[in-house]
C-alpha cells in the first residue's frame, strides 16, 4: 500500500540545549523528594525500617535512571516549528506526542516561566485552541526567542480571519 | 399574569427592554422544594413518634421544614428581583446577584444552543427554564451557560425563536411565530422503539441494585427487619431458607435472574417513557435543529445548524446485539458542567432500530451517501496483537487472584467457618456464602479464571473489530469500542488541529493514535491503533492543506513500522 509510505517529518527546530539541564534538575528534585518520603519515615519508624530503606533505594535508583536517560531522550524528541499556516510540535520521551494547529484556529498565545526555567533562562510558549485536547506547549525555549515566537504568532493570528472555532 | 405584562412592555423598542423572571417562579420553586422536604419531615415525625423518645421531639420536624421553606422563598424572592435579562440586536445580557453582583453579556452570534425545559411542578404554573449555551466558559471552572429559572412559557418560546435567529430585531412585534411553518420533520417517536429501552447492561444491574439496597437496610437495622418480616409472614428461619436455596439452586437461580430482569425492565421502560415521550426532531428553515421530548419534564433543545458539526452513533453492547442504536450530537455549546450532563444533553434520539438510526444520522448531516453505511477501514493486525497482549495480562491477573481466593476459600472452610457464618446471619439473614463455600469445589476459582480468560480474548477480538476510520466527501469517520461502540462522523471543516500519540509499544508495532481536535463535542476524536502511515495519510486527506507541509514520503527504512510496508521501490 502506498499510503504506508507516508509519515510526519520532525519539526524543524530543536529546543534550547539548556533545556537538558532544566529537565535534569527537575527530574533530580522529583527523585530526591520521592525517595525522601520513605527515607525520612525510616528514621522514625523502627519496626519496618529495613523495608522502608529498601523502598528508598529502589525509588532512588529508578529516579536516578530516569534523570540520566530522560533529558537526552527528550532533547532528541522535543522539536517545534511555526510556519505561516500552522504550529507544529513534537514532545515526550517514552510516550511521544505530535501536535498541529492551524493559525486560523489559535485563540491565545502566552509565555510562561517557572522559577526553575528562569534559572536556566528558559521560557515556555503555550498556544491555546478551542479544543478540549488541551493547549500546545513548546517548553525549553530561550527566553528572547520565546518572546519573538509569541510576537510572530500573535501577528500571524491577527492577520488570519476566522473566529477560532 | 404578571410576567406577561413585562413582555408587552418590550414590544415597542428596538433594543429590547430589561425583563425579569416570572414572579410565579418563586412559587414554583417553593412547591418544588416543598414536594421534597415535607414528605421527609412527615416521615421523620412518624419515626420520632414511634421511637421511644421524648414526645415533643415529634413536634419539631414539620414546623422546622415550613420555616426552612419560608426562608428559602424569601431569599428566592430577593434573587428574583435582582435578575434581569435583555436581548438586543447584538448581545444577550443578564444581571444577577444579591450580594455579589454579576453582569454577563454575550454576543448573540456566540449563542450555540437554546434549551427550554419544563419540569412538571413548573409546568403547572406555565413556566420553563431557559438555558443558553455559548461555547465560552466564564473563567476557570465556570460553565459556558446562561440560565433563566423560571420565565413564562411565552418568554421561553420567544427566546428560543429569537436567539438563534441571525440578524435584526429580536422580540418580534406583532407577528406570530412564523418559524414553525417551514419545518422539516426528521424523526418522530415510534412507540415500538420503547422495546429497545431495556436492552442495556444496566437492566440486570438495576434489579441487583434494588436487592442490594434491601439487604443493606436489613444490615443497618441489625437484622431486625428480616426477623419482623419472617414472623409476620410466618416464614421459616434463615438457616432453613439457606438450606432450601442451596438445595434448589438449579430452579432458584434462573427464577431469581428472571425476577431481577423483570424489575430492571420495568424501571428502564419507565425512564425511557419519561425521557422520550412525544419525541420529535425537526430542522427549521434556517438550519436550526430542534429536539422536543419528555413526559413529566418536557424538554426543547435547539441547536444552530452551523454548530452541529457531526453526529455520533452509539451502540452499547446489549443494544447492538439486538440491532439497536442511538444518536448523539457532536456540537459546540452543548457542554454543561460535567461530562455526564453534557452527554445527556447531546442525545438526539432514543434507542431505535440501527438502520433507522443510521438513516437519521445521515439526514442530520445532510449527506446523500451516509458516512455510516459502509464499514470504516480496518486497522492493522498489530492492533489485534496489542489487544491479545492485554487480554493475556488480564488473564494472568485473574489466575493470580484465583490462587489467592482459593487460599481464602480453604480458610473459610476450616479456620474461619464459625465466625463468618455468625456475621453473615446478622447481615444477610440467610447464610448463603458459608453454605456455598461448603458446597462449592475449591478448583471452582480456577474454572472462573479460565472463563474470564475466554471472555477477555473474545473481548479483544470484538474490540479490534470495532476499530475503524474512514473518509467521506465532507466528513471524517472514526469508530471504536466493544462495550460501547461509537461511530463518529465529524465535519472536516470543524477539525482545528491534529494530535498524534505513540506509546513505546505502538512504536515497536508501527502503530499510532491519530486524533482530530475540534471545538465540538468531546473535543478529541481518535483513530486508535492505526498504522502510522495510514493514519497520517487519513489525516492529511481529511484536511488537505494543514498537514501537507509536515508530511514526507518514506522510501527506504521506515522506523519501526515492520508490517504492511510497500514492496514497490
Amino acid at each position: 500500500m502506498i499510503s504506508n509510505a507516508l509519515r510526519l517529518r520532525p519539526p524543524r527546530h530543536r529546543v534550547d540545549k539548556r533545556a537538558i539541564w532544566w529537565w535534569t534538575t527537575r527530574s533530580l528534585l522529583t527523585a530526591v523528594a520521592a525517595a525522601a518520603v520513605p527515607g525520612v519515615t525510616a528514621v522514625f519508624v523502627e519496626p519496618i525500617r529495613f523495608w522502608l530503606l529498601l523502598v528508598t533505594v529502589v525509588v532512588g535508583l529508578a529516579g536516578l535512571g530516569v534523570t540520566v536517560v530522560m533529558p537526552q531522550w527528550r532533547f532528541r524528541v522535543h522539536r517545534w516549528e511555526v510556519t505561516d499556516t500552522a504550529v507544529y510540535t513534537s514532545s515526550g520521551w517514552l510516550w511521544q506526542e505530535w501536535r498541529v494547529a492551524p493559525m486560523s484556529r489559535i485563540q491565545t498565545v502566552d509565555t510562561a516561566r517557572g522559577p526553575l526555567q528562569r534559572v536556566f533562562g528558559l521560557s515556555s510558549v503555550t498556544v491555546t485552541t478551542a479544543s478540549a485536547a488541551g493547549p500546545i506547549e513548546i517548553s525549553g525555549l530561550d527566553h528572547t526567542l520565546a518572546t519573538e515566537v509569541v510576537d510572530q504568532l500573535t501577528e500571524t493570528t491577527e492577520a488570519t480571519p476566522g473566529d477560532a472555532t | 399574569m404578571s410576567g406577561h405584562e413585562e413582555i408587552e412592555e418590550t414590544q415597542d423598542t428596538e433594543a429590547g427592554h430589561w425583563q425579569g423572571l416570572s414572579r410565579l417562579s418563586v412559587w414554583a420553586n417553593t412547591v418544588g422544594g416543598a414536594l421534597v422536604i415535607i414528605p421527609i419531615a412527615i416521615a421523620v415525625t412518624v419515626t420520632f413518634a414511634l421511637v421511644p423518645m421524648a414526645w415533643w421531639w415529634a413536634l419539631l420536624p414539620v414546623p422546622a421544614a415550613v420555616l426552612f421553606i419560608a426562608g428559602a422563598t424569601y431569599v428566592d424572592l430577593l434573587r428574583l428581583r435582582r435578575i434581569r435579562y435583555r436581548v438586543t440586536d447584538e448581545r444577550m445580557e443578564m444581571r444577577s446577584g444579591i450580594i455579589a453582583k454579576a453582569h454577563r453579556s454575550i454576543p448573540r452570534e456566540r449563542v450555540r444552543s437554546v434549551d427550554v425545559a419544563a419540569p412538571l411542578y413548573a409546568r403547572v404554573f406555565g413556566l420553563c427554564t431557559v438555558t443558553v449555551g455559548t461555547g465560552e466558559s466564564a473563567g476557570a471552572g465556570g460553565s459556558d451557560q446562561l440560565q433563566l429559572q423560571f420565565v413564562t412559557a411565552e418568554q421561553g418560546e420567544e427566546l428560543r425563536r429569537d436567539l438563534l435567529q441571525r440578524g435584526p430585531a429580536p422580540g418580534s412585534s406583532g407577528e406570530e411565530a412564523p418559524a414553525e411553518e417551514g419545518e422539516e420533520e426528521l424523526a418522530r417517536l415510534n412507540p415500538r422503539w420503547f422495546a429497545y429501552a431495556p436492552a442495556t447492561g444496566a437492566t440486570l444491574g438495576i434489579g441487583f441494585g434494588v436487592l442490594a439496597t434491601l439487604v443493606g437496610i436489613n444490615a443497618q437495622m441489625g437484622g431486625q427487619g428480616w426477623e419482623w418480616l419472617s414472623q409476620w409472614l410466618g416464614l421459616p428461619s434463615g438457616a432453613e431458607i439457606g438450606a432450601f436455596i442451596l438445595a434448589q439452586l438449579l430452579l432458584l437461580i434462573p427464577l431469581t435472574l428472571f425476577a431481577l430482569l423483570l424489575l430492571g425492565v420495568v424501571v428502564t421502560l419507565a425512564v425511557a417513557v419519561e425521557t422520550w415521550w412525544d419525541y420529535r426532531l425537526a430542522r427549521q428553515d434556517d438550519g436550526t435543529v430542534r429536539l422536543t421530548r419528555g413526559l413529566l419534564t418536557s424538554v426543547s433543545l435547539s441547536v444552530e445548524g452551523r454548530r452541529l458539526n457531526g453526529v455520533a452513533l452509539r451502540e452499547p453492547f446489549v443494544l447492538r446485539s439486538v440491532g439497536g442504536a442511538e444518536i448523539r450530537a457532536v456540537a459546540t455549546g452543548l457542554s454543561a458542567g460535567d461530562e455526564q450532563k453534557t452527554a445527556a444533553k447531546s442525545r438526539l434520539s432514543p434507542a431505535m432500530p440501527g438502520k433507522g438510526a443510521r438513516a437519521l444520522a445521515a439526514t442530520l448531516l445532510r449527506t446523500s451517501d451516509s458516512p455510516f453505511s459502509p464499514a470504516p477501514r480496518v486497522h492493522p493486525r498489530a492492533a489485534l496483537r496489542r489487544r491479545f497482549t492485554r487480554a493475556g495480562f488480564a488473564t494472568l491477573g485473574a489466575v493470580v487472584v484465583a490462587g489467592a481466593l482459593t487460599w481464602v476459600h480453604v480458610q473459610v472452610r476450616e479456620a474461619w467457618a464459625e465466625t463468618l457464618s455468625s456475621v453473615e446471619i446478622d447481615v444477610m439473614a440467610v447464610p448463603l456464602t458459608s453454605g456455598t463455600a461448603e458446597a462449592a469445589p475449591v478448583w471452582g476459582w480456577f474454572a472462573a479464571a479460565a472463563l474470564f480468560g475466554v471472555v477477555a480474548f473474545w473481548y479483544a477480538v470484538g474490540s479490534y473489530r470495532g476499530l475503524g476510520h474512514g473518509l467521506h466527501p465532507r466528513h471524517l469517520v472514526v469508530r471504536r469500542g466493544m462495550a460501547v461502540r461509537t461511530t463518529v462522523a465529524l465535519e472536516r471543516s470543524a477539525v482545528i488541529g491534529w494530535r498524534i500519540t505513540r506509546s513505546p509499544f505502538q512504536r515497536r508495532l508501527g502503530l499510532a493514535d491519530v486524533s482530530a481536535t475540534t471545538a465540538a463535542g468531546e473535543g478529541l476524536y481518535t483513530a486508535t491503533d492505526v498504522g502510522l502511515g495510514e493514519g497520517v495519510a487519513w489525516a492529511e486527506g481529511s484536511v488537505p492543506d494543514l498537514l501537507a507541509p509536515f508530511v514526507e514520503r518514506v522510501e527506504g527504512e521506515d522506523e519501526g513500522s515492520g508490517q504492511g510496508r510497500s514492496v514497490l521501490p
